[in-house]
């Protein structure tokens, strides 16, 4: 589903070069939860956004679906993203000004859906993360939990094949935080192929492959 | 994506109030400024009805004079119209074309009445000013001894006593009957309306009014300094002075031209001042918005589309100022404020309407192009 093959990153400024990533070699297969640990800075998150699209490697390939998306354009990226792609982050990253029915609806606007057709899906993505009677609320009306749980509905509203999780229980506490990933398992089991980031030893047991980074190098 | 930007806007309209007055204050000016210059081209479209170049006018004033003034008068046309320079003359009312002066009257016919510009001239009238009748003639001398004193009207004036009638033959309230119609005759230069204006013979000769001269090109100054000496020396005591047509019509457009400028300088200032708040707010904006952004682009939002967004957030903005400014503006053609044609209103609504856009358009487009070029990754590993 989505293969890395070399890859290398590099951040550069006028004084100083930071190799984040180096040589690695990741493939995730369909229907997969994978979780991502290693201590902080190790380049976590970047090989999240990498996978996601979100930034580009200095070296190396990514094939998503066996296809090569190096020299894709943006509007391609940007289609790709869309289409395959749900981002759930630590920080939940939701827009304060909008409801949390339009904030699920943000994956759709960049579709060709009717509105009738979006605000089912938000509808129906907000239903199945327990959400329903909360439609109407605005983010800063929601504990840290329900946010989180906006954020996944917001992720799968488009019916994505792959969901990429930045610490999605980082901001939660034991109870919220095993609710979140009963979740994920929950979107796993119908067939949603997860990467996760986690500092939870615990958390990732319960997934089917852990990746270890240390100083931006695949330990194993 | 309106609808989504709408709700997004209306959600935050309390950080947008002070952007949303300011654009409304600018469209109500643009409407006004605009108002003014449609207004005026509108005006500056129809034709004067009449030629003014080489054309001059001659004031006397008699001053204490009493004495055989009548006699003084007939010498003094007769002396004019023996230049070889000068063309043709006739004396008029002092309401001649461009002067500030200006007489009328009611003019009525059976239960039809319309205030009207009047002149009186003599029959030479219409060859000074080159006037071309739309029907009829002008009248003669020759009609001075007739029954019912002859009148020349303009359309304008025909169109209000006589509608689709001819008015030509036809007998006013006062017995003067119409002998002929022309078409415009705007006395106060391009920028005014076409009122409706009564021409009557002058008979007996006035001593008081203007000479009015049409000059052979090429004619200059030193004509007009022999011209005032000449008067000077055959009517003593008398004041003459001289004008040109050509000045007094560039005095007219002045008084039309100057409040026309000064809106203008005012609405460009506050236009100015609107795009450089559009342009820093936007700024802000993005600033402040730059994991909203980082989030739309992981959903999917191409740079494209980013752009897109902040340029339609402005103009929704500006439609929500508009909406509220033309509640006002539309009550101007609706109530026909200041007798200005509906018209006039429309179009100065559509022209504000686009100036706002355009200019919202401009500010907003390179911010939002700034906006379109953030990295989503770096942005949202910030925040």
């Amino acid at each position: 589903m989505i293969t890395l093959n070399n890859i290398e990153k590099v951040y550069q400024t006028s004084t100083i070069e930071t190799l984040a990533l180096n040589n690695i070699n990741i493939d995730i297969k369909k229907g997969e939860f994978v979780s991502i640990m290693g201590p902080s800075g190790c380049g976590k998150s970047t090989l999240l956004n990498i996978m996601g699209l979100l930034d580009e490697p200095t070296k190396g390939d990514i094939l998503i679906d066996q296809k090569h998306v190096e020299q894709y354009t943006d509007k391609a990226l940007a289609s790709l993203r869309n289409q395959k792609i749900g981002f759930i982050f630590q920080s939940f990253h939701l827009i304060n000004d909008l409801s949390v029915l339009d904030n699920v609806e943000i994956p759709l606007l960049y579709r060709n859906s009717s509105a009738q057709f979006r605000r089912e899906a938000a509808r129906e993505a907000l239903e199945k993360v327990g959400l329903s009677n909360r439609m109407k609320h605005f983010p800063n009306q929601l504990s840290g939990g329900q946010k989180q749980r906006v954020a996944i509905a917001r992720a799968i509203v488009g019916k994505p094949d792959i969901i990429l999780a930045d610490e999605p229980t980082g901001n939660l506490d034991s109870a919220m935080g095993n609710e979140i990933l009963n979740i994920l398992l929950q979107l796993n089991a119908e067939g949603c192929t997860i990467v996760m980031v986690t500092h939870d030893e615990s958390m990732a047991k319960k997934t089917h492959r852990l990746i270890r980074l240390f100083d931006g190098t695949q330990v194993y | 994506m309106i609808q989504h930007l709408i709700k997004l806007i209306w959600n935050r309209k309390g950080s947008h109030l002070l952007l949303i007055i300011e654009i409304w204050a600018s469209f109500m000016v643009l409407f006004g400024v605009m108002s003014l210059v449609t207004f005026n081209l509108d005006n500056y479209r129809e034709s004067l009805g009449f030629e003014y170049e080489q054309v001059w006018a001659i004031d006397l004033s008699r001053n204490q004079d009493t004495v055989q003034t009548a006699e003084k008068l007939a010498q003094v046309l007769q002396r004019i119209k023996a230049y070889p320079e000068v063309e043709k003359v006739s004396q008029m009312s002092s309401n001649s074309p461009f002067s500030f002066s200006q007489m009328n009257s009611s003019i009525s016919r059976k239960k039809t009445s319309t205030l009207s510009d009047i002149y009186y001239t003599d029959e030479n009238f219409e060859d000074v000013f080159d006037i071309k009748m739309k029907s009829g003639r002008w009248y003669q001398s020759s009609d001075s001894v007739a029954k019912n004193k002859p009148v020349v009207i303009n359309q304008k004036t025909a169109d209000a006593l006589f509608g689709t009638e001819n008015p030509i033959g036809k007998t006013l309230d006062d017995n003067k009957v119409v002998v002929g119609v022309i078409d415009n005759f705007k006395a106060k230069g391009e920028f005014t309306k076409n009122e409706p204006a009564f021409f009557q013979l002058m008979w007996p000769r006035s001593e008081e009014g203007k000479i009015v001269l049409k000059l052979k090109s090429g004619t200059d100054a030193n004509f007009e300094a022999k011209l005032v000496k000449d008067l000077g020396s055959m009517l003593v005591g008398w004041t003459v002075e001289v004008s040109y047509l050509t000045d007094q019509r560039q005095n007219q457009h002045n008084l039309a031209l100057v409040p026309m400028i000064v809106f203008t300088i005012i609405a460009g200032f506050l236009l100015l001042n609107v795009a450089m708040g559009l342009f820093g707010i936007l700024k802000v904006n993005i600033a402040k918005r730059r994991e909203e952004i980082g989030v739309r682009r992981a959903m999917g939002a191409t740079e494209t589309d980013i752009q897109k967004q902040f340029v339609a957030e402005m103009w929704v903005i500006a439609t929500f100022a508009i909406l509220v400014g033309l509640l006002f503006a539309v009550q101007f053609p609706t109530l026909k404020v200041f007798d200005l044609a509906s018209g006039v209103y429309w179009v100065a609504i559509v022209l504000a309407i686009l100036i706002i856009y355009g200019l919202v358009t401009i500010c907003a487009f390179y911010p939002s192009r700034q906006a379109a070029k953030i990295q989503p990754a770096i942005v949202l590993h910030e925040s």
